[in-house]
């Protein structure tokens, strides 16, 4: 008996917190319309103005029994389910989307890349097929540029002869004006 | 946590505890997805690898503009050959 009454009294606090929290499920849309107006509130339970009606606990012969507490059912509950779910795969959506838009991101600037380096792989093929023309020019002109040295070093050679010539030459001019004069 | 939501309430109404269960496996199913996400570890590593991307991207440009330099300079070196080929029959007159 002290057991059940214990019981009982858990029983008063958790309608209570259940009572604070009216729920808005129902049982496949099953609604226990238990018209009881002329119930009163149990002890210790407090006065309710929603829907939900209070637990009688009848104790016959020792035994307390409680009848379900039945709110009435909300006509838009299908609807409401409907938003529920609708709502949460929008979020779900949102959160894989947040990784999808990085591998976007990723997949863009990896796109924009191999195309600045194909256009790189061009403009080095361009090079390196001018250079390769220029080396052949190149090529075929070294033997002109190879005379042109010669030239030049030949053209030194003669004017350093016709610096000689001419300082004797002078020496010369000067010796015999010297002779002529004695 | 789960073993103690799964037993039963007493004096709780049938529409409570399905609610309830309701907001558990919605609140499950979240935190599966985020751990999902976590677990992959995508979001650390596509950050670093843009952050890398991005330090290279000033690399890649100074490349790509010595490169256009280098071409520039090479289309100059062609003209002075093509130049030097009308000296070369003039030096050739020279010579002979």
């Amino acid at each position: 008996m002290a057991a059940t009454g214990e019981e009982a009294a858990k029983m008063d606090c958790i309608l209570r917190v259940s009572l604070a929290h009216p729920t808005v499920l129902s049982l496949g849309g099953s609604s226990e319309p238990r018209g009881e107006p002329g119930e009163t509130a149990s002890e210790g339970q407090e006065v309710v103005t929603a829907a939900p009606k209070k637990p009688i606990n009848n104790s016959d012969g020792g035994v307390e029994t409680a009848e379900e507490a039945v709110e009435p059912a909300e006509p838009d509950i299908n609807e409401l389910c409907t938003d529920m779910f609708d709502k949460m795969a929008v979020f779900l959506q949102g959160e894989l989307t947040g990784t999808c838009e990085d591998y976007h991101l990723l997949e863009n600037m990896n796109k924009l890349t191999s195309l600045k380096y194909m256009e790189m792989k061009d403009i080095s093929i361009n090079i390196s097929r001018n250079l390769q023309d220029l080396n052949h020019k190149y090529a075929s002109l070294q033997p002109y540029l190879d005379q042109i040295n010669q030239i030049e070093e030949q053209v030194s050679s003669l004017e350093q002869a016709a610096y000689k010539l001419d300082t004797y030459s002078k020496k010369l001019e000067a010796k015999f004006k010297k002779l002529e004069k004695r | 946590m789960a073993s103690a939501e799964s037993q039963p309430r007493f004096g709780q109404s049938v529409k409570g505890l399905l609610s309830d269960k309701v907001g558990s496996c919605s609140g499950d199913v979240i935190a599966l997805t985020r751990q999902v996400l976590k677990g992959s570890r995508s979001q650390e590593l596509l950050g670093q690898a843009a952050r890398n991307m991005v330090i290279q991207e000033d690399a890649i440009l100074h490349s790509e503009d010595s490169l256009r330099k280098m071409s520039i300079i090479t289309t100059h070196l062609q003209y002075h050959v093509e130049h030097s080929k009308n000296l070369q029959d003039q030096l050739r007159h020279l010579l002979n």
